[in-house]
Order: structure tokens, then sequence, then C-alpha cells
């Protein structure tokens, strides 16, 4: 079954289709400016996410935390039980881990030394990752020691790490590949339980661990709001300011780069408007005769509304094909991935593009489509 | 016979062209009955067309009555106009009119078309073959000559089963054989189909075939 016997159920898109391939060129160049559209709205709208991909990648699971640490006008050297308390009431489903840390000296049955810092912390799980095994997230015995140092003081596991006079047995390694906060001249960490600090009454810092960055996002404000006013800072809240502008100037730039778009949408969309006024005013005549046989004024205008939406359709179908191969292409430079383009968050710019194609070539259409039914059949005869 | 299927009574009809006021029509008198072929006649700037824009419903007038079937339609919109002309009247143009882009079959179902409940594909093929185009069915506007393309437009004026068809110069692009062929199809069909015919000319071979001639001059019948 052809095309056109499939149509014939549907006059006004019968009408549309044969209308359209009577001058197959200046349909195609008009379909055209839709598919560059679609194609310039849908890659910059993907490139944009790939970079967000990438970014994020980069940051790590950092953009996701918030540390809380001692404002500088609180009355303690550190953050109370009390306060803990109240984080872990107003972050929700958020994890909060409470840290106790120090610094230290340690030396090896093999005469090398390092200088530490001493992390206490009970869930050592949300914090730390392994080279084997899992980090413990009750670590109530025994040390985490950051795999680099461990290998260069010839410590394996359950040898013993000696600290403010206590022997702990080494029970894992703590990966180093991930981003690295330890002090600087990167010296390593040693991760004890709690108890071990137990001579500190505070805590150096609270890790709030969120969702996702925006969760982070929220969750500082909430205590920021909570705990400090203008002009008296109780609590540090540190949300990794840094991922947070990485993130705002990518939004930034992806509206920026989807205005561009939208504006080679629009300059399409006025190709089409004029497209069409020129058909109907070449078709005059014809369509005086459409009108003067009985056709109604409705129906002409169905007519050639459907020739706006079959030309925008068409252009929003090539172009969002086009832009999933610019974005295959996009993704692979820049995430490595090109199968990345075909996630929601990348894919729905290529409906969003068919969608907005669609309704600006319908829209275009609407006035040569008017002005076309609404002329008197008496006047459009005589052409 | 019965009352005429087409009446125009005292028609007035005035255009403002610029700052002066035309008066195209003059108070018309004029009427066909079904069955019947009058062929309206007058010099260029006479009035014809706008009197045949009348008749066809095209159009209504200033001052006067025009009656189709018995009901006074001067005072329709123009979308109950289109209804009226949809139901009951076939046009016939000089440059035929055909689409390019529809067979002889889709140009004859056209005026249909748009009603998807009625299939007028048969009475289409019939009308086709009785204007002696049963071969030509599938052909593009293209692919005929002048002769057949006019008989498709005529075959297109009946599909609707009118009691009126208008024929604005029907041999107007066409030689003096063709026009007689046209003009012998026409004939035929206003009585197979019972149909009124009222057509515009200056082609003297028309009159002929007409059963009356009415003459307008200046916007006056005379």
């Amino acid at each position: 079954m052809s095309v056109s016997e499939l149509l014939w159920r549907f006059p006004s898109a019968q009408m549309a289709w044969r209308n359209l391939g009577r001058n197959r060129l200046r349909t195609a160049l008009a379909a055209l400016g839709i598919v560059i559209g679609v194609v310039a709205i849908c890659s910059l709208g993907m490139a944009t996410v790939a970079l967000q991909q990438q970014a994020t990648s980069q940051l790590g699971s950092i953009a996701d935390e918030v540390t809380v640490t001692s404002g500088q006008d609180s009355d303690t050297d550190g953050v109370t039980d009390d306060q803990v308390e109240t984080i872990r009431n107003l972050a929700g489903d958020a994890e909060v881990v409470p840290q106790k840390t120090n610094s230290t000296e340690i030396t090896a049955r093999n005469g090398e030394e390092a200088r530490m810092s001493v992390t206490g912390v009970t869930n050592a799980a949300a914090l730390y990752n392994l080279t084997s095994g899992n980090a413990p997230d009750r670590l109530v015995t025994g040390a985490l020691i950051s795999n680099d140092t461990a290998a260069r003081l010839g410590l394996e596991v359950g040898d013993p790490v000696e600290y403010d006079g206590q022997l702990y047995r080494v029970r894992g390694f703590i990966e180093e590949d991930g981003p690295s906060f330890g002090p600087p001249g990167g010296g390593g960490e040693l991760v004890l339980p709690e108890s071990a600090l137990s001579d500190q009454d505070h805590y150096d810092s609270v890790t709030v661990i969120a969702e996702d960055g925006d969760a982070a996002t929220e969750v500082g404000n909430t205590l920021d709001d909570y705990f400090n006013t203008d002009d008296e800072e109780e609590l540090g809240i540190n949300t990794f300011g840094g991922a947070d502008q990485v993130g705002g100037f990518l939004d930034t730039l992806s509206l920026a780069l989807l205005a561009i778009g939208g504006i080679s949408l629009v300059v399409a969309s006025v190709a089409i408007l004029n497209v069409m006024l020129m058909s109907t005013v070449e078709r005059r005549g014809e369509i005086g005769v459409l009108r003067a046989v009985g056709v109604r004024r409705g129906e002409v205008l169905r007519m050639i509304l459907t020739e706006a939406a079959l030309m925008g359709t068409l252009g929003g179908l090539v172009g969002a094909l086009g832009s999933l191969a610019v974005g295959m292409v996009v993704f692979q430079v820049i995430t490595g991935d090109p199968l990345g383009a075909l996630g929601w968050s990348s894919a729905q710019y290529l409906a969003y593009g068919f969608a907005f194609a669609v309704v600006a070539s319908v829209l275009s259409g609407v006035y040569p489509a008017w002005k076309a039914a609404n002329d008197r059949p008496v006047e459009a005869l005589r052409g | 016979m019965s009352d005429p299927v087409i009446e125009l009574e005292r028609v007035v009809k005035r255009y403002q062209s610029g700052e002066e006021v035309i008066e195209a029509l003059k108070g018309v008198d004029f009427s066909a009955d079904l069955g019947e072929m009058v062929t309206i006649i007058g010099p260029s700037g006479s009035g014809k067309s706008t009197m045949l824009n009348m008749i066809g419903l095209l159009d209504t007038p200033t001052e006067g009555v025009v009656r189709h079937d018995g009901r006074d339609v001067s005072r329709f919109t123009g979308d109950e106009l289109t209804e009226e002309r949809r139901s009951s009247i076939g046009f016939v143009f000089q440059d035929f009119h055909l689409l390019p882009m529809l067979t002889a079959t889709e140009n004859v179902e056209l005026p249909s078309m748009w009603d998807t409940a009625v299939d007028r594909r048969d009475r289409a093929v019939d009308l086709l073959e009785r204007v002696g185009l049963g071969d030509r069915l599938d052909h593009t506007p293209k692919q005929l000559s002048g002769g057949q393309q006019q008989r498709v437009a005529i075959a297109r004026a009946l599909i609707n089963e009118p009691n009126v068809v208008l024929a604005d110069e029907p041999t107007g692009n066409l030689d003096q054989d063709t026009g007689e062929t046209i003009l012998e199809e026409l004939t035929r069909l206003k009585e197979d189909e019972n149909v009124a015919i009222v057509a515009v000319t200056h082609d003297d071979q028309m009159l002929e075939y007409t059963d009356r001639t009415v003459e307008i001059v200046d916007g006056v019948i005379q």
C-alpha cells in the first residue's frame, strides 16, 4: 500500500501529501531548513549533556558531599555531639559521618618513616574504598591505611600500627586513585576507630553524603540556614562550591547553546512560513476552485496546516536521526562512550527537537492557511 | 414545469472600487429551469461574470433576491453558501481548473473528497465513462488534451448530482471541433441528469445548442 493510498482516508493529508510532491525541490529545501534547526538544537543539547557527564565523572563523588566544620564564631573547637544529632535530623536520607582528625608519625620496622593524617571515624565504609574487600561500616578495632604508604612502609594486613601508645592491626588498604584530601605532602592517611581519638571532645569535621550534587547543595543550604546567620557562623558548611560552580557554568553554557539551536529553528520556521505563503499565493486560483466546488474553509485550512505539519514531521525525523549520529560522535569525543548519546538525559533532546520542529512548522502554517481559507472564492478564482 | 431552480429578482450588485461605487448589476431578473440550457451573452464589462457569480452562489447581491430551489439564499453567510454549492451546484471553467497532482478520477471526486462517509468512486468512474474517458481514469491533467480535460471538468461538475451547472466560457480554450463535442456532451448530460445549465460565452457556436439566450449590457438585461 502506497503512502497516498494510506492517506486516502484522510483527505486533508492526502491533498497535502500530493501538494508537497508537486514541487519536491522546494519542499526538500524547506524541510532541510528544519533538519538543520533540529540538528543544531539537538546536538548542542546533547553536547552539554556529554560535558556534564564528563565533568561529573571527573569531579567524582565529592560533588555529592557536604563537609561541616566548626565555624568562625563557634564557642567550641569542633562540632559537638548535639550539633551532629541536629545535622542528622536536618539531612534526611543523606548519610552523616562525623570524624576526628589528628596527625602522627609512623616508623616502620624497615626503618622508613611517614607523616600521616589520622582520622577517627566509625562509618568508614561511607568514606573509603579498599583495594580488597570492603571497609566496615562500624570500625571499632584495627586500622585502615593508604595503600601507597603501606607499600612504602612494608606493611601487610595484620601488621600492627602504633598511635598514641596503642597498637592497631591493619585490616585493609585504602584505594588512593580517587581524589585525595590528605594533608599537603601526601603522607597518606591512617583510619582508626573513633575511640582512638577519644581525648578530643568534638568532631573536627562532619561529612554529609547526599544522593547527588543537587541534593548536596540543598542539604548545605538547609544546614547553613539553620546554624548560621549573616553575622554569625556557628558551623562552616562547605558544599564543594567548585562542583557547584562547574554545574552552574554548564547550565549557563547549555542554555546559551540551546538558544543558538532555538534561533536556527526559528529561522527554519520563517523559511517554512515563506514557502507556505508563496505556495498558497501561487495556488490562489486553485484554492478558489476548491472553494467554488464546495470545499469548506475548515477543510482548506486543515489541508494547508497538514502540509506544514508533514514538512515539519519529515524535517524533524530526518533531523532527529542526523542529531543522533552527531550526538554519538560528540559523546565519543567528549566522554569516549558513543552509546552515552542513547541515554535518556541526552536522547530526550531528540524528542524535544522533533516536537519543536512539528510545532514550529504548524505555527508557521497558521497564517498562510488562514489567509487561503478566508480568501473570498470570487476573488480567488480571478487568480 | 415546476418552479425555476435558480432565480434572480431585481438583483443589484455594487462594488466599491477606490473612490467610486460601480454598479455591476442594475436590477437583473433571471431564471432557469431544470433540463434547460440558458446562455448569457454580452460585451466584456457588461456584468456577465457578476451575474454568473450570483447564480453560482459565489457572491450575494447588494439588493434584490436570489432563490435557489425556491429558497431565498440572498442573505446566506459564506459558509452556508459553501454548503449550498457543495450539495447542488457544479462548475465548469474556461481553463478547466483541474488539480495537476490528481488523476482524472480523483479530480472528479474532488468536491466530495472530504465526505469520507460517502464513496463516490463508482459514480466518478461512471461519469468519466459517460464523457468517453473510461480509458483515461488514472491519467493526470498533463497527460490529457484540452478537450479531455474539459470533459473531466464536466464530470466533476456533476459528481454531487447538482441541479445547476455553471459554465464560464466552456469552449473558450478549445478549437472549433473540440468545442462542438463539449457542447454536445453538455446537451446530453443536461437531459440525462436533468440539470439547468447556465453558460456565459462569446462563442457563436454555442448558440446552436442553447435553449434560450439572455443578453446583458451595462448591467441591464436587454
